[in-house]
């Protein structure tokens, strides 16, 4: 709790948040703090709350109570277009490429000024050059590796300031893995990343902070470097699925 | 690969079918019966096309089924027949309504200025309550002995003598101060919705307003049009009708597709928005806006048939053989390989062609196109890109009612303009999105083009077999019933 106060130095704080879908009340006073050029990332259980939790922030679930200040503004209640509009990138965790456009197409929809596709192709073909080549393919045709880059790519057109990412490894190959993990290194150097990953290795060599939420509260939060030590809490929090992580050099 | 082979497969087979078909009938009926029929069958086909396009547009980005859509092209018909034959009605109403639009279209202007109010929380609910009952209290007394019955009838005498001096039909308008006074309350009332709808004293609204100068923009051009139309109610009535005929039905189809593009988006925003959390509502709320409609036209302009004159272009007698003799003489019928057919189906044939194109472009060139593909898969996806799908969704219906529009003017001069014309294209309309498939355009002109065909081709076989012509609207409904057995989704549909 000591960061929120560090205000200037966080570009989303995001303060007890209660989220209801129906009548179902997902989030129960949820708190995330993201630090201005830095990776942060959340971690839980299947059904945590991970993807409720940036759909609030996006708008697309909008909070019942609680705040969320971006960049110093107040956002929540506002509608998500208008949010996307304050420079937030979503990716989906369903990677909902629209699979009756084009890969250019896709990318040239989420223009929000014309002309941002030409200054950002550059950049994004060079972190995802297969999608140079697939240009032209529509989106149901992509295999689900490639639907991810792209939907990455995305959130890569318009100027962003912070990008939310949920789950990019999710059902990829390990090759593909490594280059998505490349791929969001080289962003850090420019953007704010949120991110939301299962694959507990490739969160602990991405993130400098995390926040764990479990059933609908956000339980914990700290540097990364200290919870790789902990073994007992990512036991209790994380499950016996995921491993202890292994040191970056047998990863790569 | 397996995926691509069948459909090869599929397109082969229907091809076969297709030519099969068209072989068979080529052969029975002979060449000029033939021709004949297709050519009927194209035309309704393109009025199909027209009701059914903006059906599968909406309900593929929206899931709403419109029941009113047939209402809408009835609307659209009197529309450009009021403009036509007597456009003394129209003007004379134009610039209440607009007079009204101007100071309800002041809220983003006193918006920002209301929500900063200090009210309690029972005022914030109660304000709007007055300020709607105020405004409705307002608009009647504007409206006090405002002779809108009369208005309306000027048209239907124009119907029934058709004089040669088309002046003699025209009668007067109000005098100008009492008219004026009927526009200053009506603006009362606006403002009061205005103060209304901008939900005073409630600060979750507030939010960056655009420069003052932007939001400007809207009210005054409203107030300057209402003036100008004010000023020339009576004269541009004359104007209209001393205009070369051809002209005035072109204005009359800019008119009737422009109101059905206005009337469409006030219905979004103000009925149907709403209700997209319970679809269902939105089919009884349609349902019921058609009767409403129906009614409507009724009370003014009676439970009559009209037939509204046909443009000079098409008018002349005498048959043409060339279209650049029709275009000369303005001929009522052309021959066409030898068999004569009347030339204002040969333009609405046009008419639903050039709309396919534009649709077409219109989907896949401009960027509303690429948003209402992207739309169908993942709205919320949409949105979360940044665009306001709220307002696409809006244009979209709006879009979808011009259409409709469209092809009742397009109707107009060759079917009689009454309350119930637009029921049977509605039907036709559901019928060819069920076959084309949801939400593809190009299912909605194949699916148009084969009923149209099959209602000409069944008119036919009725006539020569002595059948009953019941054969030819039960023939749409077997087609359905194939193509559901075949191919559930339609010929077009995504599997879903
Ligand atoms: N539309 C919905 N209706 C009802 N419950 C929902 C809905 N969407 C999500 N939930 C519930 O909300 C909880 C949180 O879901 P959420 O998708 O945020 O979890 P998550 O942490 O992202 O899980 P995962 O790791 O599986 O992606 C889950 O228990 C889920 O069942
Ligand atoms: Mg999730």
């Amino acid at each position: 709790m000591m960061e929120t106060t560090d205000s200037n130095r966080n570009l989303l704080s995001v303060e007890e948040i209660d989220t209801y879908i129906g009548q179902f009340h997902i989030l129960e006073g949820v708190s995330v703090d993201v630090a201005k050029g830095s990776i942060t990332v959340l971690l839980g259980r299947n059904g945590a709350g991970k993807t409720t939790t940036l759909k609030t922030i996006m708008g697309l679930t909008p909070p019942r109570n609680g705040r969320v200040i971006f960049d110093g503004q107040e956002i929540q209640g506002k509608q998500a277009f208008k949010i996307a509009n304050f420079g937030i990138g979503y990716v989906p965790e369903n990677r909902a490429v629209f699979r009756a456009l084009t890969v250019m197409e896709n990318l040239k929809l989420a223009e929000r000024k014309k002309g941002d596709l030409d200054r950002h192709a550059d950049f994004i073909f060079e972190l995802f050059p297969d999608l140079e080549r697939l240009s032209k393919l529509k989106g149901n045709h992509l295999s689900g590796g490639q639907q991810q880059m792209l939907a990455v790519a995305r959130a890569l057109v318009p100027d962003n300031k912070l990008l939310l990412i949920d789950e990019p490894s999710e059902g990829l190959a390990p090759i593909l893995i490594q280059q998505m993990m490349e791929a969001i290194r080289k962003l850090r150097e420019t953007t704010t990343i949120l991110l939301v990953e299962q694959n507990f290795i490739m969160a602990s060599q991405l993130a400098e902070r995390y926040v764990i939420i479990d059933d609908g509260k956000s339980v914990h939060r700290g540097l990364m470097s200290d919870l790789v030590q902990n073994q007992d809490l990512i036991h209790q929090y994380l499950g016996a699925s995921i491993q202890a992580p292994i040191s970056t050099s047998e990863v790569q | 690969m397996s995926h691509n082979s069948k459909k090869l497969l599929y397109s082969v087979i229907g091809f076969l079918v297709v030519a099969g078909v068209v072989f068979g009938l080529y052969t029975y009926a002979g060449q000029e019966a033939f021709i004949r029929t297709t050519l009927s069958g194209l035309t309704l086909g393109s009025l199909f096309f027209l009701v059914a396009a903006g059906l599968t547009l909406i309900f593929g980005l929206m899931d709403v089924l419109n029941f009113a859509h047939g209402s809408m092209f009835m609307i659209g018909a009197y529309t450009g027949w009021q403009f036509y034959t007597n456009p003394t009605f129209i003007f004379g109403v134009l610039p209440l309504v607009l007079a009204f639009a101007t100071t309800v279209m002041l809220i983003p202007v006193i918006k920002p200025r209301l929500v900063r109010l200090d009210l309690s929380e029972a005022w914030q609910k109660r304000l709007p309550i007055l300020t709607y009952i105020a405004a409705l209290l307002v608009a009647v007394l504007a409206l006090v002995k405002f002779d809108i019955l009369g208005l309306a009838k000027t048209a239907m005498v124009a119907v029934t003598t058709t004089s040669s001096n088309p002046l003699a039909e025209l009668s007067p308008q109000e005098p100008l101060l009492r008219f004026l006074l009927r526009l200053l309350l009506l603006m009362l009332s606006g403002a009061f919705i205005a103060v209304g709808l901008s939900k005073p004293g409630n600060r979750t609204e507030v939010s960056a307003p655009e420069p003052l100068k932007k939001r400007l923009i809207l009210p005054v051009v409203l107030f300057v049009l209402t003036i100008i139309f004010t000023l020339v109610r009576e004269s541009a009535s004359e104007g209209v009708l001393l205009m070369n005929g051809n002209l005035r039905f072109a204005l009359a189809i800019i008119a009737a597709t422009l109101f059905g593009f206005l009337l469409g988006a006030l219905i979004e925003i103000t009925m149907i928005r709403p209700l997209y959390v319970r679809s269902f509502f939105i089919v009884l709320m349609t349902l019921g806006m058609s009767f409403v409609m129906r009614e409507l036209v009724q009370v003014l302009w009676d439970p009559l048939a009209y037939q509204m004159v046909r443009p000079p272009l098409f008018a002349q007698p005498g048959r043409a053989t060339t279209i650049a003799e029709w275009l000369m003489n303005g001929s009522s019928t052309i021959s066409i390989a030898g068999v004569t057919f009347p030339t204002y189906r040969l333009f609405v044939i046009l008419l639903g062609v050039v709309m396919f194109v534009f649709v077409t472009l219109l989907m896949n060139r401009s960027r509303l196109g690429m948003i209402i593909r992207a739309g169908v898969q993942d709205p919320q996806m949409v949105e979360a890109l940044g665009i306001n799908v709220k307002r696409v969704f809006t244009l979209v219906f709006a879009l979808g009612v011009a259409l409709a529009s469209l092809g009742g003017i397009g109707a107009a001069p060759f079917l009689p303009v009454q309350p119930m014309m637009g029921d049977q294209y509605q039907m036709q309309g559901f019928i060819t999105v069920v076959i084309g498939g949801m939400g593809s355009y190009v299912g909605a002109f194949v699916g148009a083009m084969i009923l149209g065909m099959a209602r000409a081709f069944g008119d036919y076989f009725a006539l020569k077999l002595q059948l009953s012509p019941t054969i030819a609207e039960a023939s749409t409904v077997i087609i359905m019933i194939i193509v559901l057995i075949l191919r559930p989704q339609g010929l077009f549909g995504k599997k879903d």
